[in-house]
C-alpha cells in the first residue's frame, strides 16, 4: 500500500514537472516540428538589404547542393553567418568530414564572411526559433545580432 | 587447469545430462533483449530530445542529464520492484543499457540495508557496479593516453 502511494506520488510529480516544462510560447510550439521533419526555413539576415538577402539565399542553395544534407537554416548577422544543417542518417558517421568539406567550399565561395557551421539539432532549433521571432516580433538589428551571437556561443559549448 | 581425459562414468553422465537438460530459448532471448533494450534506448532518446527542446542543452551536452535521468528512473523502478521483473523477462536487454547500472547499485543497497547504513549500504552498494566504474575510468584513461600520444606526435 505504502509503495503504491509512493509510486503514485512520483508519477504525479513527474507529470507536474512535464506539464510545467511544456507550457511554452507559440514560437516554441511552431518550431517543435523542425526537430522531427524537414522544414528548410527561409534564410534571413540582420540587414534588410536585397544584396544581403541574395547572399543568404546563395549560401542556402550551396549547402543544399550537397546531397548528404537535407535541411538547412541560414542566418546572417552583421559579420557572422550561422549555418545549421541536418545530415542524412546514413551519412551521420562522417559528420566531421562533411563539416570540413562544407566549410572549405563556403569560405572559398563567399569571402569576408565568418562562417559558423553546426549539425546540432539544438542549434537548428534555435535558428528556426530566431527566424520565427524575427517574423513575428520585428527585432531590431542589434537584438537580432545579439541573439545570433548567443546561438553561436551555444554551438561552441563543450560540456 | 585439469586437462585429464574424462572417465567412462563422466562421459556417460554427460550424455544423460544432455538428454534431460532444458534447452535455453536462445533466439527468443535475443529477440526479447533486442526489443526491450531498443525500447529503453528509445526512452533515453526521448529524454535527450526533452532536454534539447525545453532546456539549454545541445546534442553534445544533453547526454549527461539524460544518463543521470535514466539511472534515476531505473533506481526508482528497482525500488518499486518493477525493474527486477523486467530483468527476468528481458535479460541482457535490461542489463546492458545504463539503466542496468542503476539497477546493480540500488539492488545491492537494498539487499544490505539490514546491515546498517555505513557497513551495509555504504560498503556493499558498489559491489556489482564498482567494477563497471573501475574498468570504465581505466579504459577511458588508456584511450585518452593513446589519443594524447597520437595528437602530440602530430597525428590529429
Amino acid at each position: 500500500m505504502k509503495i503504491k502511494n509512493i509510486s503514485k506520488l512520483s508519477i504525479l510529480i513527474l507529470t507536474i514537472l512535464l506539464v510545467q516544462a511544456c507550457s511554452n510560447s507559440d514560437v516554441d510550439k511552431q518550431s517543435l516540428m523542425s526537430l522531427i521533419k524537414t522544414t528548410n526555413p527561409p534564410p534571413i539576415s540582420a540587414i534588410k538589404d536585397p544584396k544581403e538577402e541574395r547572399i543568404v539565399l546563395d549560401i542556402q542553395e550551396e549547402v543544399l547542393s550537397n546531397e548528404k544534407i537535407y535541411d538547412v537554416a541560414v542566418i546572417k548577422g552583421k559579420t557572422d553567418v550561422l549555418v545549421a544543417y541536418k545530415v542524412k542518417h546514413i551519412h551521420r558517421f562522417r559528420m566531421k568530414q562533411i563539416k570540413g568539406e562544407l566549410k572549405k567550399r563556403l569560405e572559398d565561395q563567399f569571402e569576408n564572411v565568418q562562417f559558423t557551421l553546426s549539425s546540432d539539432y539544438k542549434i537548428f532549433l534555435e535558428a528556426v526559433k530566431l527566424q520565427k521571432r524575427t517574423e513575428q516580433d520585428n527585432l531590431s538589428e542589434e537584438e537580432f545580432d545579439e541573439q545570433l551571437k548567443d546561438i553561436i556561443q551555444l554551438s561552441k559549448e563543450q560540456t | 587447469m585439469n586437462h585429464q581425459q574424462k572417465t567412462y562414468e563422466q562421459k556417460a553422465y554427460e550424455k544423460i545430462q544432455k538428454k534431460h537438460e532444458a534447452k535455453r530459448p536462445l533466439l527468443r532471448n535475443c529477440i526479447v533483449a533486442f526489443f526491450v533494450g531498443g525500447l529503453i534506448s528509445m526512452i533515453g532518446q526521448g529524454i535527450t530530445y526533452f532536454y534539447i527542446y525545453f532546456f539549454n542543452f545541445t546534442e553534445k551536452t544533453a547526454s549527461n542529464p539524460t544518463v543521470a535521468t535514466m539511472i534515476f528512473l531505473s533506481m526508482l523502478l528497482t525500488g518499486f520492484g518493477v525493474y527486477d521483473r523486467l530483468g527476468q523477462f528481458a535479460g541482457a536487454g535490461s542489463a546492458v543499457p545504463v539503466t542496468g547500472f542503476g539497477n546493480a547499485v540500488i539492488s545491492a543497497a537494498i539487499e544490505h540495508r539490514s546491515e546498517g547504513f555505513v557497513l551495509g549500504v555504504g560498503s556493499n552498494m558498489f559491489k556489482l557496479a564498482g567494477s563497471v566504474i573501475l574498468f570504465g575510468v581505466f579504459s577511458a584513461f588508456v584511450v585518452a593516453l593513446i589519443k594524447t600520444i597520437f595528437t602530440g606526435l602530430g597525428g590529429g
